[in-house]
This record gives C-alpha cells, structure tokens and sequence, in this order.
C-alpha cells in the first residue's frame, strides 16, 4: 500500500514537474540570438572608426568649399586661360588630393569593421532566422504577440542613409542594439535585417570608393599640370559629402491615416 | 407484357427526372448581411455547394455596403456553420476567415525553414502576399472598419519583405 502511494506521489510529482516546465518554457518562448555582444562590438568599432574619418575628412572637404566658392566668385568658369584662376584651380586639385588621400589611408580600416559586422550578423540572421524559424513562425516573432498600439513609440526603421552622417548612423545603431535587452524579438529582427542591408550596401560602396580613388588620384596628378577642374572631380566631392555627412533631402515618413473603431474586441474560433 | 411494364418504368423515371429541377443557385438578393447570409445557407443546403466561392464574394459585396465591426463574428459564424454542415473541412474554414479578417497571412504557412524552403520561392510568396493583403484590405478595412487591424496587415507585410530580403542574403552567402 505504502509502495503503492509512494509510486502514485513520485507520478504526481513528474507530472507536475513536467506541467511546470511546460508553463515555464511557455512563459519563456525562444528567444532569437542576433546581437551577441561581438556584433554590438563590432557596432560600436565601425562608429568611431566612421568618426574619425569624418574628422579627418571635414576640414579638407571645408577647405575645398571654400576655394570652388573662390573660384566661382573671380569668374573662372570659361577664363580658364587666366593665370590667377590656374592658379587657384591647382590649389583646388590639390586639396582634392589631400581629400582622396585621406580616404585612401582610413578606408581600410572602415571597410575591415563594416566587413566584420556584417559577417557576424550574416551569421546570426541565417543561423537564428534563416535555419531555426519557418515562414510562419517568423511572421509571429514579427506580430510579437500583440499588435503595437502606441504609433508614436520609437521604430527601429532606419534603411538606407536616412540623410545623417555615417558615424551617427552606425552610433545609433549601436545605442538600439545596446539596449537591446529592452526589446522584443520583434523589433530586433527588423533591426538587424535593416542594419544587415544598410552594411551590405556600406560594403559594396566602399569597395567601389578604393577601386576608384587610385583611378582619381593618377588622373588628378596629370591635371595638376594644366590646373584644371574636372566635372568627375566635383562629383566626387560631392558624393562623399553626402556619404559621410549625410543627404540634405532626408525624406519624411509619411504619417498613416488615423486608426479607425476600436470596438473590435471579436475574436473568431477560427483564427489562427 | 414485359415490354408494357418496362414502357412505364421509363415513362415513371421520365417524369421523375423532369419534377426535380436543378437548384437555380442565384445569389443573395438582399443588401441586409444577415438575411444575404441565410439565403446562401438556403441555396448551400439545397446543392448549391460548387458556388461556395461565388457566394462567398456575394457575402463580402453586401458587407461593404453596411461595413461594421460586427460583420466579422457573422462571417465567422457563417464559415463555422459551413464546417459543421460539412461543406468546407476545418482548414478551409480557417482559411476563408484569416485569409480575410486576420492580421497574420496565410499565404506564410509551412512546415521546413526559410532557407531551404522560403528563400527559393521568395518572389511568389510575396506576389501572394500582397493579394491577400488586398484581401485582408477589404475583409479588415472594407467590411469591418478594422482600421488597426489592416494597417498592422501592411506593417507586417513591409517587415517580413525587409526581414526575408535579409535573411536570404544570409542564407544564400552561406552556401
């Protein structure tokens, strides 16, 4: 009898054993991995090696300002031939060349920790999103279980260049996927697909950039001979303004029609 | 004799066959949701089953003329007693309902993951999303005011577009 009571306890105290486990890992549903803290590392790296090359950049990029206004203002354009106005064009391809030659040294070391970032987020996002989640189960990591209410609460939606300067960019992402611990599973996988893209596109462009500046660099050291500005040259300084300082046409998002009823408390047996 | 009988027997059937016409299966006349509701259970119940779908959009047409919060607990109800009366399994019921009045897509239904299974037919799932996002516009907006609800639609449809663009970045840089 005796044994039979123990048995019959030991039975109880499995099973809830087990329904405590199963409420446990339900109160706890999987949680997905995709900023370990060497991806918020590599975050932070790229924001200041970004920053440091945007320091190293403004004051040649003010300096090459300043002389195409002076070039402008003496009325070079079309009295090319003018001594003076050679002059200051030399003055302007070398200032160019400071610019690339900056760029030449610093982009290394910018295209290392963007290259290292989105590896170890490729990483993640295959491993947690790609081979753990199916389609369904991705979009109820991305429904959060409840609908967000609140429209005016801070979205992780920053794709593309979003018109700020590359250090800020990356500081802002490192700052979201630092206090990552507040956020839900929701937000993150938005997040690090965005940061992912923006890094791939970061990426490529950079490889572009160092294909380039030795190309640029040759063709301005046989202009400074006849000191003359080339339409590619103020192409080029404009582009890395707008790379590293971000785009003067950063575009609104545009507000949604107001949220409707919200007698709507139905739920339906048949929904999933 | 025989040949006498056998005339009637077929004279009989004839006759028969000619009483019982086919049902004429139109649609719902009436622009109450309610009472176009229970005219299609009529015409469903009386064999009209293989126009299910086309009643169905009947059904949603009439919605859209009185839209209200209350239209999907009719629908709903409607696709249940469809289930129960066996013209539709459990998993078309389902799918008629959430396809229209749900946030989450259907069309994201699957058993294998995203890198073997999703990624190599991306370009079709999101085709396919974005025709049941036009009709979760007219179940959630249209027919039941559920402005919230097809607005989180949308927002869902964009992350999961984002997230899988990265993803089968991901998933294909690592083959």
């Amino acid at each position: 009898m005796e044994l039979i009571f123990r048995r019959h306890s030991t039975h109880g105290l499995l099973a809830l054993a087990a329904l405590l486990i199963v409420s446990e890992s339900y109160a706890n549903t999987p949680t997905i991995r995709l900023f370990p803290t060497t991806v918020v590392e590599d975050l932070r790296q790229t924001s200041s090696v970004a920053q440091e090359m945007e320091t190293g950049l403004q004051e040649v990029i003010g300096r090459l300002d300043q002389q195409q206004q002076l070039y402008l203002e003496s009325k070079c354009e079309g009295a090319e031939d003018d001594p003076g106005c050679q002059r200051l064009a030399k003055q302007i391809g070398a200032t160019y060349l400071d610019m690339l030659g900056i760029m030449e040294e610093r982009l290394p070391d910018m295209e290392h920790t963007v290259n290292n970032t989105r590896l170890s987020l490729e990483k993640r996002l295959r491993s947690e999103l790609g081979n753990k989640m199916t389609s369904w189960t991705l979009q109820e990591t991305l429904l959060g279980g409840n609908p967000p209410k609140d429209t005016s609460a801070p979205t992780p939606s920053l794709r593309g260049r979003s018109g700020m300067r590359l250090s800020e960019r990356f500081s802002q992402y490192y700052k979201l996927v630092a206090s990552s611990s507040s956020n839900n599973d929701q937000s993150l996988a938005v997040l690090a697909s965005d940061i992912y893209l923006d890094m791939e596109e970061t990426s490529l462009l950079i490889a572009r950039t160092r294909e380039e500046i030795a190309r640029a660099t040759l063709i301005e050291q046989l202009n400074q001979s006849f000191g003359t500005i080339t339409p590619e040259m103020m192409e080029v300084v404009g582009g890395v303004k707008s790379i590293l300082f971000g785009d003067d046409t950063s575009v609104a998002p545009i507000a949604g029609p107001p949220p409707g009823s919200v007698e709507q408390a139905y739920r339906s047996p048949l929904e999933n | 004799m025989k040949s006498m009988s056998l005339l009637a027997a077929l004279s009989a059937l004839f006759l028969t066959s000619c009483a019982t016409s086919p049902p004429s299966c139109d649609g719902p006349q009436s622009r109450n949701l309610s009472a176009a509701v229970d005219h299609v259970k009529g015409s469903l119940a009386s064999g009209c089953a293989a126009h299910f779908d086309r009643f169905y959009d009947d059904l949603l047409r009439t919605a859209e003329g009185d839209p209200k919060p209350g239209n999907k607990r009719i629908f709903s109800e409607f696709l249940v007693w469809s289930a129960d009366e066996g013209l539709l399994s459990q998993r078309q019921a389902k799918n008629y309902y959430n396809r229209y009045f749900n946030v989450k897509f259907m069309t994201l239904q699957g058993d294998y993951n995203n890198c073997s299974h999703t990624c190599p037919r991306r370009d079709r799932i999101m085709l396919d999303m974005e025709k049941e996002l036009s009709d979760k516009e007219r179940g959630l907006l249209k027919v039941s005011l559920d402005n919230d609800g097809y607005y989180r639609a949308d927002e869902l449809f964009q992350e999961v577009e984002l997230v899988l663009e990265a993803t089968c970045t991901a998933c294909s840089a690592g083959q």
